[in-house]
């Protein structure tokens, strides 16, 4: 467990913004997250990824905070794409059954390739 | 019998106190004391003091000794009388003669020692006998008593030698009768004339709240100075252990560090059984988890449960009160105190005023209060085998189990502030706690995620008055036991419902993942109300591919 400070941080690649969570995804990191896609998703921008490369820990807060991103993509038909993610991760999301409404790959170039190739 | 003494060379520790008694003939004869109540534990050596001193006095032949053990006298006084006078003789002659023998052999009776007193030359001592036994033929139980209790001083003011009075377990002296118990209250207070004789000091053991009310003269109280027997420090305890085994031929495992042997607090009678059960268990080479073995024997069925058993019978006499102070005493060891008797009444079985009468009678005995361990375990045995109905060997096993995986266990406590990210220390320290015991980083994610789940509902919703959540994490090698406690509104699992995600995301509902991300990755997750805090109790066996090899 690294003790990084949370931050957001993002980029946009073609039509696809891409979401940088770091450090313990909580109740404010979580809603620095939502923040970030929102304001995206409020530019028309319906492609996200999150790459979790630099995400250490996770909370139930910031589970919820990251299924409020998955609703609201869905209300606007987006599709959302984790990437990088750790197996702890990967087994936490599994555990609550969360993978069936996002895209998993293993890093985020193939999220980015998956999104240019398909016409979603 | 005063002969009985283990070895001088086993006998450690003690020479500070054993020269000060020895000097206690010319501290009296200075009118500077002279007069010793020894204290101690039981089992911490008081009557091997005794015997050594009598020893050491026997054989440097300036000061003559005399012991009288009142553990198993008649106290019926004509019998007492005949007992005490008889003995004082005996050990006085085998001390002028230099032959043990005569101090040990109990079935001599006075007219077969006439002889031997004649041929010493001891005129004065056959005219006492004489005296003593026209008291006997008149029937004259004070006389009698009179003339035994004072038969030391007799003989150091014929002699001029100084005569040091051991007297063992002197407080029952204060249940001596005439015909019937309890006819002759005080006659312990004939004791008072010689103990103040400049030429015989007493050495007394016994209950030190016991001998203030037997005295009723306190200038006998302020001239006996209190020697307090305190335990063996931890290498002389390993000291005396080793010395025991090597006696019964055991040798001890390379490496053995003794670590065990702590739990015995340096109480001499304790170590010697230990030793002892390990001979009756025919152990060649002792390690630590046979010390725990043997240790589990003496306090079921060894001479350690033996003893403690005499010492537990004589403040329970009757067997209702035997098993209502059995239930109050695990009682006060579980929680670590004793309440109001109107809370324990329930627990004893029996009424407000007897559970206060064991109450006090447990508080006098200083059975708690003394924190003995052995006699906790003891005690344990015994609730298990008179209450809880089980046999002697399943008790042993329940002891033996609790310190095999007591030693294999390790505990951290933690308390946080209900602060944001608080739960991150927790995450912190059950990584570091994880390492310790070889963890993987993933099985250790599960675990921090499992426990800021907990620690997050602790702080979210309780609305605790404390703000404080305490932690307590027990490693056992197979097994991860965190315990999180706080006060504040209950919280109870049965109040939990678990909703799918597709639910969530229909109805809005968001929040409440924490039940069911800690009810996965744990093994068992309790929890309970105590007082006024909530106790949740996660458990995960840890399984081999979980620990790094």
């Amino acid at each position: 467990m690294k003790s990084v400070q949370f931050s957001v941080a993002s980029r946009l690649e073609g039509d696809a913004a891409i979401i940088y969570p770091k450090g313990y995804l909580n109740n404010l990191s979580g809603e620095s997250l939502v923040i970030e896609c929102g304001i995206y998703i409020g530019k028309g921008i319906t492609k996200i990824v999150v790459n979790f490369s630099e995400t250490d820990l996770i909370n139930s807060i910031g589970i919820s905070m990251l299924l409020q991103v998955i609703e609201d993509l869905k209300n606007i038909k987006g599709t959302i794409c984790c990437t990088n993610m750790s197996k702890f991760l990967r087994d936490t999301f599994e555990m609550l059954g969360l993978m069936q409404h996002m895209l998993v790959f293993p890093v985020e170039s193939d999220a980015l390739n998956y999104l240019k190739t398909r016409k979603l | 019998m005063p002969f009985n003494a283990i070895p001088a060379e086993d006998f450690l520790n003690r020479e500070p106190e054993l020269n000060y008694l020895k000097g206690l003939p010319k501290l009296k004869e200075n009118a500077l004391g002279g007069d010793v109540f020894l204290e101690g534990a039981r089992g911490m050596g008081k009557t091997e003091l005794l015997k050594q001193l009598y020893r050491n006095l026997f054989w440097e032949n300036n000061v003559v000794p005399f012991y009288y053990s009142f553990k198993t006298a008649n106290l019926k006084g004509a019998y007492f009388a005949k007992d005490y006078f008889t003995r004082f003789v005996r050990q006085y002659i085998s001390f002028v003669k230099k032959e043990p023998s005569i101090a040990d052999n109990v079935a001599k009776p006075l007219q077969r020692l006439m002889p031997a007193i004649s041929s010493l030359g001891l005129y004065w001592l056959i005219d006492y006998i004489e005296d003593f036994q026209e008291h006997v033929s008149k029937n004259d139980f004070y006389w009698q008593l009179v003339a035994a209790i004072s038969a030391p001083v007799v003989a150091s003011r014929k002699t001029r030698k100084p005569v040091i009075v051991m007297l063992d377990d002197f407080d029952a002296a204060a249940r001596l009768y005439d015909a019937s118990l309890g006819d002759a209250h005080g006659l312990i207070s004939l004791f008072g004339e010689s103990m103040g004789n400049r030429r015989c000091p007493h050495v007394i053991t016994g209950s030190a709240g016991a001998l203030e009310s037997i005295f009723t003269d306190h200038s006998l109280i302020g001239m006996t100075e209190q020697m307090r027997l305190g335990p063996l420090p931890k290498d002389l305890a390993v000291a005396l252990f080793r010395a025991h085994l090597t006696n019964l031929k055991i040798a001890s495992a390379p490496g053995l560090q003794f670590e065990f042997l702590d739990i015995l607090r340096g109480n001499p009678l304790y170590i010697r059984n230990i030793a002892k059960a390990a001979w009756k268990m025919q152990k060649k080479e002792l390690n630590e988890k046979d010390l725990i073995e043997c240790y589990s024997f003496e306090v079921s069925k060894g001479e350690t449960a033996f003893y403690c058993s005499s010492v537990f019978s004589s403040y329970a006499k009757n067997p209702v009160k035997r098993k209502a102070m059995l239930k109050l005493l695990m009682y006060a060891f579980e929680n670590g105190r004793i309440e109001d008797s109107k809370r324990l009444s329930m627990v004893s079985g029996l009424g407000e005023a007897e559970t206060e009468t064991i109450l006090g009678t447990m508080e006098n005995s200083g059975i708690i209060r003394d924190k003995d361990a052995v006699f906790q375990d003891f005690i344990r045995c015994l609730f298990m085998m008179e209450i809880e109905g089980r046999n002697a060997n399943d008790a042993r096993e329940k002891i033996e189990a609790k310190y095999k995986s007591e030693r294999e266990e390790s505990c951290f406590e933690l308390v946080i502030p209900m602060n944001y990210n608080a739960e991150l220390v927790v995450a912190k320290a059950v990584e570091q706690i994880g390492k310790n015991i070889n963890l993987d980083s993933e099985f250790l994610n599960f675990l921090q995620l499992a426990l800021i789940e907990v620690c997050i509902n602790a702080i979210e919703h309780s609305g605790s008055y404390e703000k404080k959540v305490f932690l307590k994490f027990i490693t056992k090698p197979d097994k991860l036991e965190i315990i999180i406690e706080n006060s504040g509104r209950p919280f109870s699992l049965e109040s939990l419902k678990e909703v799918p995600v597709e639910e969530k995301l229909r109805i809005g509902m968001k929040r409440g993942w924490g039940y069911k991300l800690f009810h996965k990755i744990m093994d068992s997750v309790k929890v309970e109300r105590v007082n006024d805090r909530t106790r949740v109790i996660l458990t995960k066996d840890i399984k081999v591919k979980e620990v790094l090899q």
